[in-house]
């Protein structure tokens, strides 16, 4: 795999006071609009953006399980985009397959940086 | 002004690891050049490619004696050859430069596409059969398409391409057997994902002449964002908004077109595509596709030259091998998958990859036949 210098450019999930994960975005003052990253200005008007806190429950928009070979992983991978609730749509390691519509909870940071949930219940 | 197609020319499609992007670019180049007639001389060169190193369209250019002119090279994903073409075409009718060479361009090695990993859903893992595969779940949890027609589209192209000696691959399938091939990425099957290929293609664009194929509209856009709040999959609305635009230049819309040639990278791809162009209605794509109405002999053939699927994807040649099938559709010379009387052709493609947006370009060109 080629060795990569960026800054890693994955949402960062923190832990929530609940034990779930939440990720650090950005809501947009001038339209509300909200995002996964901490970036300087809104994707959809350019407006101003103030930090803001998602998660930890979602649901599954849709899923699949990568069943090839990709740099630095090992198939098969469950991921998923997830719907946070009152936030931004999130794509997610899910380890194996989720159905959609599936209630899940992200699963506070490790060490890959990867994005991650788990089905609740 | 009005701008015409002078000529078009492809290479071989495939995995040709013996053959340099030089010789490869020469094929489409001369071809066009042959076709067009006239000086083998440009005013200006827009290259389209997605992996070509610092330098690679010039490289390519002076080793067959094009050199001195402006030469610009632009990436948009898989739409970087339209987007050359597009260019081209702006320059010519603006009245920037007369006699435009666009050229697509690619080498892709010996495997797919790798994730970006300055990108935040490619540093995740997210390979893009994956992204597709997501489209397709969901449609298919929508009931909006069945996993038979999903098969039925690489059923459909590889067949096409049965008649068309440059695709790579050709075949002829049955839906089961396309169900079977190998997963990739749920529920997107081997037969349902375009191969990894080298080739380019080229186009030579002036003011129109008489005999020409003629460009009605050519229309470029980026996505916008595609998050929670979008109401289609990935990929629909610039598609559409493209689409839009574009036959609204061309004073005719979806129902007038005889013969496409859409992005169907992915099976799902195909079936998201003709419905966001408004070739089918919503959840009509995947039925159009069974039906056969959007087979070679249908009402409405997409992809007789077998599409991405089948003829292959060297990414910044693509465009321009979807140009080519058009040109020659409307000139009557596709040989064996000609469609009787093609008059009004269109050309979509849609390259992505980049998280959050939907879509990183598309392009959509309306064409009429002399």
């Amino acid at each position: 795999m080629t060795r990569v210098t960026t800054p890693d450019p994955r949402p960062r999930v923190v832990a929530g006071a609940e034990g779930g994960g939440l990720v650090e975005g950005r809501r947009c003052t001038a339209c509300a609009e909200v995002v996964a990253f901490a970036w300087p200005a809104c994707p959809a008007c350019g407006g101003p953006v103030e930090p803001a806190r998602f998660g930890p429950e979602g649901t599954v928009w849709s899923a699949t399980v990568v069943r090839v070979p990709v740099p630095g992983r090992t198939p098969p991978y469950g991921m998923a985009y997830v719907d946070l609730d009152d936030g931004p749509r999130v794509l997610a390691h899910t380890g194996g397959p989720v159905p959609i519509g599936a209630r899940v909870r992200l699963v506070p940071g490790g060490d890959d940086g990867d994005v991650r949930v788990e089905v609740v219940g | 002004m009005r701008v015409g197609i002078e000529g078009v020319g492809t290479s071989h499609f495939g995995r040709q690891p013996g053959v340099d992007l030089v010789d490869l670019a020469f094929a489409a180049v001369d071809e066009a050049f042959r076709a067009a007639g006239g000086p083998r001389s440009v005013d200006a060169v827009w290259v389209g490619t997605v992996f070509g190193p610092a330098g690679v369209a010039q490289r390519v250019l002076r080793a067959m004696g094009l050199t001195g002119m402006p030469v610009l090279t632009v990436e948009n994903a898989c739409a970087s050859g339209t987007t050359a073409f597009a260019e081209a075409c702006e320059a010519v009718r603006s009245g920037r430069y007369g006699r435009v060479l666009a050229l697509g361009i690619e080498r892709m090695g010996d495997g797919a596409i790798t994730p970006e990993p300055t990108d935040p859903e490619g540093r995740s893992g997210l390979a893009l059969p994956a992204l597709y595969a997501m489209a397709a779940a969901r449609w298919l949890h929508e009931g909006r398409v069945t996993p038979e027609q999903l098969a039925a589209v690489s059923v459909k192209n590889h067949a096409h391409a049965l008649h068309n000696p440059r695709a790579q691959y050709a075949g002829r399938y049955t839906v089961e057997e396309v169900q079977a091939s190998r997963m990739i990425a749920d529920p997107l099957t081997l037969l349902q994902c375009c191969p990894t290929s080298d080739g380019a293609a080229a186009a030579i664009v002036g003011p129109a002449a008489p005999g020409q194929v003629t460009v009605r509209s050519v229309a470029l856009r980026s996505g916008a964002p595609w998050n929670h709040r979008s109401p289609h999959v990935w990929g629909h609305d610039v598609v559409r908004d493209t689409a839009v635009a574009a036959f609204a230049a061309a004073g005719v819309g979806p129902e007038d077109v005889d013969v496409a040639e859409v992005h169907d990278a992915f099976t799902i791809g195909e079936i998201v595509t003709t419905e966001a162009l408004g070739l089918a209605g919503p959840g009509e794509g995947g039925k159009a596709a069974a039906a056969g109405r959007t087979a070679l002999g249908g009402e409405q053939p997409v992809n007789p030259s077998g599409g991405l699927l089948s003829r292959g994807h060297p990414l910044g040649a693509t465009g321009l091998a979807q140009l080519a099938e058009i040109v020659w559709q409307l000139r009557g010379e596709a040989g064996a998958r000609q469609v009787d009387g093609a008059r009004i052709g269109l050309v979509e493609t849609m390259g992505g990859g980049v998280s959050v947006l939907d879509g990183n370009a598309c392009v959509v060109a309306v064409l009429e036949a002399p």
